[in-house]
């Protein structure tokens, strides 16, 4: 142990020299000033910033005023600039040398939505690398930064991972204001808060956590703050690296957050008091507390009528069971336990294993792991050699493995359905737990058959049952089993009587139907029913 | 002693499962014949007469489980002793738990698999369990509960579309006579598992709303009685008495004679997962108890410490008790009665709830005064 300790304690000190400067030393204020001469700031801008080819100066004279129009090329709406900023600043011409020239500049020449006067290179780098002109004038010991983010972006898309038969077809892209404007749109309430921070040393990223105030409650928001700012890592890529920093147990294969790239699912969820987490560069959102019966949910359950989607989740939640135990299943009733098959079924099957020379473990295992390599190579490969590999591999897994006598042809099956199964499951995380654990059970079963599936489930409940996410059981509402709250689990709930929010996440303003929202018949309508038939007779 | 926390419904299905546990499997009065279920149903009583001795107990002392209050009642050294022996006689029981499941997983499927392994893949798993602490294993609980429930019905249901139920296998009532049944219900149906309750004076003061203790426990126990009760009358309504009574297993005798369709047949896993989630809960509560009572005892800083070695210890007790499942039944049928659950069942919670009142009503009395 204490040789383990002293190697950590070595690596720690040698992590310390990064002589990468991220931030202007605050306890400095000389530093930090900008200087009354523009040219020696753009000049120190120009030597920061290396000579980047990116960096775009523009000298400018005002009369009597000269000055520079500093923006990074490609992060910006060069339209704009060019037509709100640089051509009304050479429309000007002062040359009274009473006028305050910065003040002037600021409210009546740059023609944009939002400026802001910055005195510190801190906010001014941030403002230059975030997409904003920088405006500096001679004499003058601050700068102006107009916002002009904008540049190529890919435009909203349908979405590629969660796809719904019925609702709303747009889904999030890597903009941070386009996302948080997609959920804007469908919830136009006061309430709905938005709150913004930077993360990542070098990446600089911007992160806005949304919530509806008097919705979610103060503790979770709290604590997600409070996890969000405890991040200390260079760059995020994407949500993904917030999801594995703040998540409360790493050692799970299930996720205690949920990613989604609709913003029609995040805007429900915010409206059931959980906590979105946008961040810029990436599509998919996080929504925090996350619970176990979530991950079955999807957005068709709520767009068609609940006698439809209940059955069809019902349905999700089956072969999310059969993704799981159906190798192991099969393993465990041809070694251990076959007179549990009928006996005709039996017979059939030991006559195609007749010649197979491997046991069922390492025959499932070879399909698994066949079936396994198939997809992540569909996954990676260059779209042009796809058709190859699909052929191959229907080949492989199957008449021609059945043929070579690699396997026997309910191998075959099983392997389909469970990878069939497995894609059934609405979000991508929860199938890849099913389809980790799937391997760990079907070792289980081969050791000793149903007992063993048995305690691998077992363990996985006992599992579940401890993890929590942002401080709520991930089992709610089954364990802790609470009734009023079993509106969304199973059974969807027609809307009229879908009336609470969930109580475990909050606790406060659990409205969400009014009362008397069962749909009736009018009350004449019965009669005037009789009266036709009446007259029709 | 842990902070854990567990709510009224958690504790009821505690009740259940633990009461119903493994008496469903081995504990029915076979030797009563048709009369078996008038047994139970007298033993249930018993076992809530004494339950309202363990409750008297428990309120003089709501935060303290019954090896702290022990040493508040008759003093600390003798307290100790006395807790040290019911540490024991848990651990003993989870053992016993332990060596009924593995008997019965080696009598029915696995035949030639070592008695040693299949139990000590399952103690593995309740000490996994048990490391998360009680708050996760209440929540298990509720899973399993709703699992056990709906096989339940589902068996229950497939066994009376089969038509096997012949009532008239259960008569002649009360052909034993008052006298056996009684007899048969203080030695055998009271204890065991209704007198097990003694348990739950260990896990009482992590109830949130202990107000409800009382009616969450006594509902808790009738429902498991009324539960073995209806399963005792299928099991001779179906088998008939005279193989109800060499029958090893009646249950299981029952569940695989279900055949509908000709397609659903040899339900045995049925009656396997039920065995799976019986053991585990009984073990798990009874090793619980234990580790939360050495906790206590001997003033460690966590159960975790514990957690471990008393698993080995359990495991190790279980193959030791008995040479061979004969030696185990009779054990438990003969010996254990007598000599464990009468005198800690019955005898110290009686003689310590005497002390206890006059102890308290000597502190009622000084309290004025003061």
């Amino acid at each position: 142990m204490s040789i383990l300790t002293k190697m950590l304690k070595k690596k720690q000190v040698q992590r310390k020299n990064d002589n990468y400067r991220q931030k202007l030393d605050p306890s400095k204020p000389e530093e930090l000033v900008i200087q009354k001469d523009y040219s020696a700031n753009v000049s120190r801008i120009e030597e920061e910033l290396g000579h980047s080819a990116d960096l775009v100066i523009r000298q400018i004279n005002i009369g009597i005023v000269n000055g520079a129009l500093l923006f990074i090329d490609g992060i910006v709406d060069g339209k704009g600039i060019s037509e709100f900023v640089v051509e009304t600043l050479m429309d000007k011409q002062i040359s009274s040398r009473e006028v305050d020239v910065f003040q002037y500049v600021m409210d009546q020449t740059v023609a944009l939505g939002s400026i802001k006067t910055i005195t510190n290179w801190n906010d001014l780098y941030n403002a230059l690398l975030s997409g904003c002109t920088i405006i500096l004038l001679n004499g003058y010991n601050k700068a102006i930064s107009g916002e002009t983010r904008g540049g190529e972006l890919r435009s909203i898309a349908e979405p590629t991972q969660q796809l719904a038969i019925r609702g709303p077809k747009d889904a999030f892209t890597e903009t941070l204001r386009t996302n948080t404007a997609l959920i804007r749109r469908r919830i136009k309430s006061p309430n709905l808060w938005v709150e913004s921070m930077k993360i990542g040393k070098v990446s600089q990223t911007d992160i806005a956590l949304l919530y509806i105030k008097g919705i979610a409650e103060e503790e979770i928001i709290q604590e997600v703050k409070e996890r969000l700012q405890r991040i200390d890592i260079d760059a995020i890529m994407d949500s993904g690296y917030i999801e594995q920093l703040i998540e409360e147990q790493t050692f799970t294969s299930f996720p205690t957050t949920y990613h989604t790239e609709r913003p029609d699912v995040v805007s429900s969820q915010l409206l059931e008091g959980r906590v979105a987490i946008i961040a810029d560069g990436s599509p998919f959102v996080l929504t925090v507390p996350a619970l176990f019966v979530q991950f079955f949910q999807a957005p068709d359950d709520y767009y068609s009528r609940f006698d439809l989607s209940t059955s069809v989740r019902l349905l999700r939640i089956i072969s999310f069971l059969i993704a799981l135990i159906g190798p192991s299943l099969y393993i465990a009733a041809t070694t251990f336990h076959q007179e549990m098959i009928p006996t005709t079924l039996a017979i059939a099957i030991a006559a195609q294993r007749e010649n197979v020379p491997f046991p069922a473990f390492v025959e499932a295992l070879i399909m698994e792991v066949t079936f396994e390599i198939l997809r992540e190579a569909g996954l990676r490969l260059p779209r042009a050699v796809g058709q190859a590999v699909s052929i191959v591999g229907a080949l492989v897994i199957g008449q021609a493995a059945v043929q070579a006598s690699i396997v026997s042809p309910v191998m075959v099956i099983v392997v389909s359905i469970t990878a069939i199964a497995n894609f059934s499951t609405p979000v991508f995380a929860m199938a890849i737990a099913a389809r980790l654990l799937r391997f760990a059970l079907m070792v289980m079963a081969a050791l000793i058959g149903f007992y063993g599936i048995m305690v691998g489930l077992m363990i996985m409940a006992i599992h579940l049952c401890s993890l929590r996410s942002f401080g709520v059981p991930y089992m709610a509402p089954l364990a802790p089993f609470s009734g009023p709250n079993q509106q969304d689990v199973f059974i969807r709930y027609p809307f009229w009587a879908f009336k609470d929010r969930p109580k475990f996440i909050v606790k406060g303003n659990v409205v969400r139907t009014g009362e008397n929202q069962k749909p009736k018949p009018p009350k004449q309508s019965s009669h005037k029913s009789d009266k036709l038939e009446e007259n029709e007779s | 002693m842990e902070t854990a926390k567990i709510s009224g419904k958690q504790l009821f299905v505690l009740v259940v499962l633990f009461e119903m546990g493994t008496a469903l499997l081995e504990g029915f009065p076979v030797q009563l014949k048709q009369d078996a279920w008038i047994a139970i149903l007298a033993g249930m009583a018993g076992g809530v007469l004494l339950f309202l001795v363990y409750y008297r107990l428990f309120l003089y002392y709501p935060d303290l489980p019954l090896t702290g209050y022990v040493e508040k009642i008759i003093g600390k050294w003798p307290g100790r002793v006395i807790g040290f022996i019911y540490i024991i006689y848990f651990a003993y029981l989870a053992a016993r738990g332990l060596r009924d499941f593995g008997e019965l997983l080696t009598a029915t499927i696995y035949t030639n698999t070592p008695i040693f392994f299949l139990m000590s893949i399952l103690i593995l798993t309740i000490t996994y369990a048990i490391q998360k602490g009680f708050e996760v294993l209440a929540r298990v609980g509720e899973i399993f509960f709703a699992a056990v429930y709906m096989m339940a019905v589902i068996g229950f249901f497939l066994i009376i579309f089969s038509g096997l139920i012949h009532l008239e296998n259960l008569k002649p009532v009360l052909e034993s006579g008052w006298r056996q049944i009684m007899e048969v219900s203080i030695r055998q149906t009271m204890p065991f598992p209704f007198g097990e309750m003694i348990l739950f004076t260990m896990i009482l003061p992590h109830l949130n709303d202990q107000k409800k203790a009382k009616m969450i426990c006594i509902s808790g126990i009738v429902l498991s009685g009324i539960n073995i009760t209806i399963a005792c009358i299928i099991n001779i309504a179906t088998l008939g008495t005279d193989l109800f009574l060499r029958s090893q297993y009646p249950l299981l005798s029952t569940v695989s004679k279900i055949q509908l369709f000709n397609f659903i047949e040899r339900l045995d896993v049925l009656f396997m997962i039920y065995v799976m989630v019986a053991g585990f809960i009984k073990v798990a509560i009874f090793y619980y108890a234990a580790v939360a009572g050495t906790t206590g005892l001997f003033k460690f800083k966590n159960h975790r410490q514990v957690t471990f070695p008393m698993g080995i210890l359990i495991l190790v007790t279980a193959m030791m008790i008995a040479s061979n499942f004969a030696e185990h039944i009779k054990e438990g049928l003969y010996i254990i009665p007598v000599y464990m659950h009468w005198p800690l069942q019955i005898y110290f919670p009686c003689l310590l709830l005497g002390i206890a009142m006059i102890r308290n009503r000597k502190k009622q009395k000084k309290a004025p005064a003061a």
